[in-house]
């Protein structure tokens, strides 16, 4: 905490840019988009391919459910890097916690299951079917169900949010050098600032 | 080689890569077992010298199909997976039942909390299946007076049939305490018979019954790995406390054979 940068001080050269990178964040949240928008498009490019029979689109799905494949893999390396790191005491949280992991994996199955159908129907010169369609419609609500938990894990339980952040320098020149501070902390102050006003 | 292609590789060479990918698996679970009892014999370290020489040889083979030499080699370290699987069963069964205190007369106790008796077996089978890669790579065609595909598909029901019975032991000593346990008792053991039906009478609606049964039991193995993932969590501390749950929770990679001997089934069903 001694670094000018640290206490809220400018940035004034690349070495003290490149010496504030920690690479401290958390990487999951990173690559579920990738997840989720990859399989939403698969769905959403084999539907209107399908309907309005437009062969662009059908591979455009197809590739897209490929890569969905290939980034989960860094989606579940990273969330269980995270689960290793979220010490999250006995109760409602690790249920969630619990039902995210084994929910991950059941998807990963899922969607490992159906680009081996989407490639043989690929090799074989067919294109997507109606039960096709809904199989991967399965797919993308079990993936919404788990990218539920998960939003309920971050947004609900704060699992791997540090719950502090810095303070903007104030104003005032003569005020305190602004510190790491929690949002309890923060909401005491200024409500303690409020009455101060008010007195 | 023989087969359709899928994704540029053909079926031998799947099935060459699926048996490094289930070696490297079960060396996980063997590393965690026997670290978990000290490594206290020297011969315990077996397993990951054969199986480690088969997993560099069948992605070697996967990798060069038509070199001689690495053909060789896959058959060698299959035969070398297949020794060391079968004394492994042979020690796991002395030390964990027969030289323990109580010996047979406590069979049920030290099959649930002693070595698993029929872990040492699946190295031998994956090492049977490497055999059957290598031969299936060399373009031949019967194997034992059976035809490959059904070698396969009876080593598929073996596999299966060995791996259901030490997880009911195992899922029986964990009481069957979750609904889910009870799923490899549902679609894996009728993928057994559908298997071994095929061997002996194939027929067009049982080809078509095993498709399924094997879908869902590629499923049910993923559906095992985050349920075994899950039980790390319910231990105390969960996956924050990793190095110590890992040993004392479910084997990890166990149920991914589920998963990787359908997948051998589906070659064979599909691709052959």
């Amino acid at each position: 905490m001694k670094r000018p940068t640290e206490r809220g001080g400018t940035v004034k050269s690349l070495r003290q840019a490149m010496s504030l990178i920690k690479m401290g964040a958390p990487m999951h949240p990173i690559f579920v988009h990738f997840t989720i928008a990859l399989t939403s498009a698969s769905l959403a490019f084999d539907a209107l391919g399908f309907f309005f029979d437009k062969q662009s689109l059908t591979a455009a799905g197809g590739w897209a459910l490929v890569g969905a494949a290939v980034m989960t893999l860094a989606t579940l390396s990273t969330g269980l890097t995270s689960a290793t790191r979220a010490l999250v005491e006995e109760g409602e949280a690790r249920s969630f916690l619990r039902a995210h992991m084994a929910l991950g994996l059941i998807f990963y199955g899922l969607l490992v299951a159906i680009v081996f159908w989407r490639i043989s129907l690929w090799q074989s010169g067919q294109s997507v079917s109606w039960v096709y369609l809904a199989a991967l419609a399965v797919v993308a609500l079990v993936m919404t169900v788990q990218g539920y938990l998960g939003g309920e894990l971050v947004y609900r339980y704060g699992v791997e949010v540090e719950q502090a952040y810095r303070e903007l320098p104030d104003h005032d020149a003569e005020s305190p050098t602004p510190q790491l501070v929690s949002s309890k902390s923060v909401s005491t102050s200024a409500r303690a600032k409020k009455q101060g006003e008010a007195a | 080689m023989t087969g359709t292609l899928f994704i540029g590789l053909y079926p031998f060479q799947w099935i060459a890569l699926l048996s490094a990918l289930m070696t490297l698996l079960l060396l996980a679970d063997a590393l965690a077992g026997h670290y978990r009892s000290g490594f206290a014999f020297r011969v315990q370290y077996t397993p990951f010298i054969s199986g480690g020489l088969l997993i560099i040889a069948a992605v070697a083979a996967a990798v060069a199909p038509n070199v001689t030499w690495l053909n060789k080699t896959l058959r060698g370290a299959g035969w070398l997976a297949v020794a060391s699987g079968l004394i492994g069963f042979g020690f796991h069964h002395y030390y964990g039942i027969a030289k323990k205190p109580g010996g047979y007369k406590w069979l049920l106790h030290y099959l649930m909390y002693g070595a698993p008796q029929l872990a040492p077996l699946a190295l031998a089978i994956v090492g049977a299946l490497a055999l059957l890669a290598a031969q299936g790579l060399a373009g031949g065609a019967r194997v034992g007076g059976l035809s490959i595909r059904a070698a396969l598909l009876a080593l598929v029901s073996g596999a299966l049939a060995g791996a259901i019975l030490q997880a009911t032991i195992l899922h029986y000593r964990g009481a069957f305490n979750n609904p889910a346990m009870y799923a490899l008792l549902t679609a894996p053991l009728l993928a057994v018979v559908a298997s071994a039906w095929m061997v002996v009478a194939p027929n067009s609606l049982m080809l078509f019954v095993l498709t399924i049964l094997l879908w869902l039991t590629f499923l049910i193995g993923f559906v095992g790995l985050g349920m075994h993932l899950r039980g790390y969590e319910r231990q105390m501390g969960g996956l924050y406390v990793l190095p110590f749950n890992l040993l004392e929770g479910p084997p990890a990679c166990a149920p991914a054979l589920f998963a990787g001997f359908s997948a051998v089934g589906l070659i064979a069903v599909r691709l052959l």
